[in-house]
């Protein structure tokens, strides 16, 4: 038999040293220990040095060495060393010895471990860290196809709003058919935020197969209003279900392959994830329902109470049970004639998108240049009160990002109680402050709230960004 | 001709901190006309480097930059007097900066090549050991000369 055949992929965000620093590192190793290597290079330039699919299917051993996607559902059925490209470069030497005694994961049909080679020989670096950052990877793949979504919704439903809040209402006086049909289409868009959330958690965990699962499974919460927390959970359902039946399914002769890419994980994938996300979804209405009576226990407490509490529960899920529980409550509330109830939920269904946008505003560089870009966006999404512009923030670091726009939400809420506020409109942001009582005070309230908000996330994230980089 | 690439090499630079080294780039670069901003390439420069190291090992280093303030692909060389601290892949202080200038829209992929077989050199230990060697800014840039087009 000829030699020792591997074959490699290296990639850098950049394109232009890394990638090829590594490949040189990796030929040189291969040559010194006497084995034959082909490395595919993931540049600016584009692929480079492509591998085909002959090369894959005779090579003993797989090494990828990128801190980028270079494809690596490719190599499945292979054994697969995985690292970041900086070891690719350090270790190469040692990366090739691992690849001639055989180690490295076997790749089945996902690459759900992603980063087990590193995790076989790197153990000790606490497999915590990797799971954590595997989580955030999912989560980030999510929230960046999510987002084009929520930026062109939320943008056109807020441009409807110049026409009137209730321009899209065919019985009302404001009524017009252009700005119905923006909100119209801008609202579909919106919708469309939690299948997708879902499906792309799914597919970075499963790729295809998930993806579908994940829309299903999407649609299901969105539709069930279990808001985007239910899309984070319905996603990583979805895309575990599928690495759990291709385990399951394993067994089968690799005649059936075709078979279960077509039929059997999207079927059963489907199947199953529907069940589980109709089976969550049912408490949501009893949760909903049981947040608003809760609620309206409180309407007449002390400002401060009742601002915490409405507060907290805008900014929770932006759009699940228990913002929506608030939100319900206000408008029920307005119908009664009890408009000061409603400034505080406003206010603080306005701040969420605000705080993002001052966050970005005063700490822009711990943000990448998407985030920036659409935290601006956020100031027109908050000041037309579409809370869902935070929501791209919030799935990404839901445990510490949500509490901050809880507490920024509940100072805007506090203090809008406290300055005695009356919004008769039950949506609009500040478009309805020609009607609102006490305006300038509104919006003193809402945006002390926001910077506060805004500073507390800023803080946040430098010091998360100071951990990354370590 | 050798390398077809705008290049300033300049030996004995000495800089305390990386921050220094990365200010010397930039202005380095402007004076040149590779780039048009001191202040927007210092940036670029930061950016990159938040993304992981370009501290390599041996204590070489290869801080690059793609931004829309640089006008042609070019190298700024410097040799150090003293090593700094760069955070390297195996610890070492770093005396030998080769920093790349990528435009952000560049067209041909030439030059990107060129860069890329620049970063590649880095890894071949002869020419480290030639250029760590190298007391002149010609001595350099001819070890580049042969390397490259070899």
């Amino acid at each position: 038999m000829s030699k020792f055949n591997i074959v490699a992929a290296t990639g850098c965000p950049t394109g232009i040293a890394h990638t090829y620093m590594a490949q040189e590192a990796l030929e040189q190793a291969a040559n010194e220990a006497g084995v034959q290597i082909k490395v595919e290079t993931h540049g600016q330039i584009g692929v480079e040095n492509a591998l085909t699919a002959e090369e894959i299917k005779n090579a003993d051993a797989v090494i990828i060495a990128a801190d980028k996607d270079v494809h690596a559902e490719r190599f499945e059925g292979k054994k697969i060393i995985d690292v970041s490209v900086s070891r690719g470069i350090k270790d190469a030497d040692a990366l090739i010895q691992q690849a001639i005694d055989g180690k490295g994961r076997l790749m089945v049909s996902t690459n759900r471990n992603k980063n087990s080679g590193t995790q076989e020989f790197n153990s000790e670096e606490s497999e915590k860290t990797n799971i954590g950052r595997l989580i955030y990877k999912h989560l980030m793949n999510g929230v960046s196809h999510m987002l084009p979504f929520v930026v062109s919704g939320g943008v056109l439903v807020a441009v409807s709003f110049l026409w009137g809040i209730y321009s899209a209402d065919p019985t009302n006086a404001q009524y017009n058919e252009f700005a119905a049909t923006l909100n119209e289409v801008g609202g579909l868009a919106m919708g469309l935020m939690v299948p997708i959330l879902s499906a792309y958690i799914a597919q970075s965990i499963a790729q295809r197969p998930g993806l579908v699962v994940g829309f299903v499974g999407g649609l299901v919460a969105s539709n069930g209003g279990t808001g985007f927390l239910g899309g984070i959970i319905s996603g990583f359902i979805a895309g575990y279900v599928i690495v759990l039946l291709s385990k399951m399914l394993k067994g089968l002769p690799i005649a059936l392959d075709g078979l279960k890419a077509i039929f059997l994980y999207p079927v059963l994938g489907v199947f199953i994830t529907g069940l589980l996300m109709v089976g969550l979804s049912q408490p949501m209405e009893t949760i909903n329902i049981a947040m608003m009576d809760f609620l309206a226990s409180f309407q007449d407490s002390n400002p401060v109470i009742l601002g915490l509490i409405v507060g907290s529960m805008s900014a929770f899920d932006m759009g699940g049970p228990i913002n929506k529980a608030a939100y319900v409550t206000g408008t029920a509330l307005l119908a009664q004639g009890n408009s000061y109830f409603m400034a505080g939920v406003s206010a603080a269904c306005i701040a969420p998108p605000l705080i993002t946008g001052f966050s970005v505003l005063f700490f822009g560089k711990y943000y990448g240049k998407e985030e920036r870009n659409s935290g601006f966006v956020n100031f027109i999404l908050g000041s037309t009160h579409i809370t869902e512009g935070a929501i791209p923030f919030a799935a990404k670091d839901p445990l510490r990002v949500i509490p901050t726009l809880m507490m920024g939400s509940s100072i805007a809420a506090i203090l809008t109680y406290l300055f005695k506020v009356q919004v008769p409109a039950p949506h609009g942001g500040f478009l309805v402050l020609p009607v609102v009582t006490n305006g300038l005070l509104w919006v003193i309230a809402i945006l002390t709230g926001s910077i506060i908000g805004g500073f507390a996330l800023g803080m946040i994230r430098k010091h998360s960004a100071g951990v990354l980089e370590k | 001709m050798g390398i077809d690439i705008r290049k300033s090499i300049i030996i004995d630079v000495s800089a305390l901190t990386q921050q220094e080294v990365f200010d010397l780039i930039s202005k380095e670069a402007v004076s040149n006309g590779y780039a048009d901003n001191t202040a927007l390439l210092l940036k670029a420069l930061n950016e990159r480097e938040a993304e992981g190291t370009t501290g390599m090992m041996d204590g070489f280093a290869i801080p690059h930059a793609k931004s829309k303030t640089i006008k042609e692909p070019a190298m700024v060389i410097f040799k150090l007097t003293d090593g700094v601290e760069w955070n390297s892949m195996d610890g070492k202080k770093i005396d030998f900066v080769i920093s790349l200038m990528i435009p952000e829209k560049e067209k041909g992929t030439t030059h990107l090549q060129l860069l890329s077989k620049v970063a590649r050199l880095l890894m071949k230990n002869d020419v480290k050991q030639l250029l760590k060697n190298a007391n002149s800014a010609s001595e350099i840039d001819s070890i580049f000369t042969r390397y490259i087009t070899k």
